[in-house]
């Protein structure tokens, strides 16, 4: 394919270097942040630190495997901490009140996640519903259930396998079991991303909705697969949680939503739709692991934790656009 | 098709349209500016429901509730716009819902080198446009090299049986259009069914078997090019000549595949 350009013009060859920037960027502040470590406090590299980093990283890579996907089809989900919140709370209460066997929970916990999932993609495709605010309402509701069916109890001590998915290690103590999970999740997404229908209309119906549908595309059973996928990726962020913490109560996994879109936007994919990287969510739920860790390792203030994440939010997302005008020829 | 009528709100886009296509024939639509006729064509490939009004196929009548369904038929079109998406590269957009699909260990997965070797094919064998980098995306792509994108997904269909050109050389330099017009030569002859829509009236003269003009959202009249003249058809585009009722297409000696 190396034929001349009979109307060239607008193309340039992309450096590779160019290419992968969206992901050179957050590496750069990660390595960055590894040197103010460095300086600072060394006890951030110490394994178990790291590993620490990894197992809070784990559950946003679940998560942000299927943020990105719904991103990139020009949808948001506002709803998925609760969705964790309310899968666990019924896998819990059917393992504690119920009695019933704990894989067994773990599917219906799956399935309330999937059911959530599909709730919101209904009511954004069918009642047409803006996905911002159908994931906000629905954010509400499903809290609410979750507050019902808990009443104020934190449910506690689960049966294998549970403790092993939120804290288990394997190959001699040395590997935590939820960084495996993370991983392969995000690997299932470049997998989706790059080889089936699903990540390639994702791409269509955010980068271009007419033409989705012009090349006969169903967008709206896509957008449902989305958030089904989305739900059925908090459920499993939910047992995660619950498996670490060995406990789980209604609130919890209320910053889900919000930190997870902060680093599917760190790494690189476009809020608006049309454009991701799973390997950029990947090193943005690593990045915005890493400084939260490194916060409290430096005992600074919560709020501090809070100034840092936006701090590095917008320079990524200032960063992108720079480069956005900068790529199209900067005419605008 | 006949008797089409769509309306937008309180504008009729469409009233009471007829549209005949003889198999391998290549019909032409012209019309002013916003005559109706690019919504003619995305209710026959299943993008707006017609308010009134029934399509066939082969003499058959058929129901085209969706773009999927009329792919299914083998109805296809490239549309004005394009229908492209930016951030998708050339090969991805010409197959962009008709993937080639392989299956490794039991899954099925998009064949992404097939489809890339075959868009590269099609693109720079059949259209003749080379793109350079086949892998950028398509934003970066010129007018021409678009519209023979555009062009590549309906030529890659396995099969089209009415092939819809909207305005196939509006965004096009003289020496592309030239080009374009020679793949429509080409496809057209084969038992493919083609109507084109087009502004320029040489273009049309040139490859059109039959015309029909399109005035204000009615059918002004269809006239084939043998028996016509410039004149005559640039009075029903203005509407200085009027013939709503008369119909020469209908007349025509073959079976219509589509009315
Ligand atoms: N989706 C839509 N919603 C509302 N009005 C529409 C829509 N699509 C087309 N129209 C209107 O219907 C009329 C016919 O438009 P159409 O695009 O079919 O014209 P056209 O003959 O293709 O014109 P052109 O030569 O400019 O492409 C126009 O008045 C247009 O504004
Ligand atoms: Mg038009």
């Amino acid at each position: 394919m190396s034929v001349p350009m009979v109307a060239a013009g607008r193309e340039r060859k992309q450096p590779v270097f160019e290419r992968y920037l969206n992901i050179l960027g957050p590496l750069a502040m990660i390595l960055a942040l590894g040197v103010i470590m460095a300086i600072f406090e060394p006890r951030f590299f110490r394994i178990t630190n790291i590993r620490i980093i990894l197992q809070d990283a784990a559950i946003y890579m679940v998560l942000g495997m299927a943020m990105t996907l719904v991103i990139t089809g020009a949808g948001i989900d506002l709803s998925i901490g609760s969705i964790s919140a309310l899968s666990a709370i019924v896998m819990a209460i059917f393992i504690k009140d119920l009695n019933v066997a704990v894989y067994v929970a773990m599917l219906l916990a799956l399935i309330v996640g999937i059911g959530c999932g599909l709730v919101n993609g209904l009511i954004i495709t069918l009642l047409r519903v803006p996905d911002l605010i159908a994931t906000l309402s629905t954010d509400l509701v499903f809290r609410g259930l979750a507050l019902v069916l808990a009443a104020g109890a934190v449910l506690q001590r689960f049966p294998e396998p549970i403790p092993a998915i939120g804290r288990g290690r394997i190959l001699n103590d040395t590997i935590p079991i939820p960084i495996i999970i993370g991983v392969a999740v995000l690997l299932v997404g470049v997998f989706i991303y790059r080889y089936t229908p699903l990540g390639r209309y994702a791409i269509a119906i955010g980068g271009n909705r007419e033409s989705a549908m012009l090349a006969g595309i169903n967008v709206r059973r896509n957008k449902v697969y989305h958030y089904m996928l989305m739900g059925a990726a908090a459920a499993l962020a939910g047992i995660m949680l619950t498996g670490r913490l060995n406990a789980v109560q209604a609130t919890v996994a209320e910053g889900f939503a919000l930190h997870t879109i902060a680093a599917v936007v760190v790494g690189g994919t476009v809020l608006f739709g049309g454009r991701g990287t799973m390997m950029g969510t990947l090193v943005g739920v690593i990045l915005l692991s890493m400084v939260t860790n490194a916060l409290v390792i430096l005992r600074m203030a919560f709020f501090w934790q809070l100034v840092a994440s936006g701090v590095i939010i917008l320079a990524s997302v200032a960063f992108y656009s720079y480069l956005e005008r900068r790529g199209k020829g900067g005419s605008e | 098709m006949r008797g089409i009528s769509k309306h937008f709100g309180g504008l009729q886009a469409l009233k009471d349209v007829d549209l005949t296509l003889h198999a391998g024939e290549l019909l032409a639509i012209v019309g002013d500016n916003g005559a109706g006729k690019s919504t003619l064509i995305k209710v026959l490939t299943g993008v707006y429901p017609p308010d009134g009004g029934s399509i066939s196929l082969d003499g058959q009548p058929v129901r085209v509730p969706s773009r999927r369904a009329s792919i299914d038929l083998g109805i296809d079109a490239v549309y004005q716009n394009l229908a492209l998406v930016d951030y998708l590269t050339a090969p991805e957009n010409v197959y962009l819902g008709n993937e080639i699909k392989r299956s490794v260990l039991g899954i099925t997965v998009l064949d992404n080198r097939g489809m890339r070797k075959n868009a590269a094919e099609v693109l720079n064998e059949r259209l003749g446009v080379a793109l350079g980098n086949i892998d950028q995306m398509t934003f970066n792509l010129s007018g021409g090299q678009r519209q023979a994108v555009a062009i590549a997904r309906a030529l890659i269909q396995q099969k089209v049986r009415i092939l819809i050109l909207d305005e196939p050389t509006a965004a096009l330099g003289p020496e592309e259009a030239r080009r374009t017009l020679e793949v429509v030569q080409r496809l057209k002859g084969k038992d493919m069914g083609i109507i084109m829509i087009s502004h320029q009236l040489e273009h049309v003269f040139e490859l059109a078997d039959r015309i029909m003009v399109m005035r204000r959202g009615r059918l002004a009249g269809v006239r084939t090019v043998a028996q016509t003249t410039r004149q005559e058809i640039l009075g029903l585009i203005v509407g200085s000549i009027s013939d709503y009722e008369a119909d020469g297409g209908r007349s025509g000696a073959s079976a219509p595949v589509a009315s």
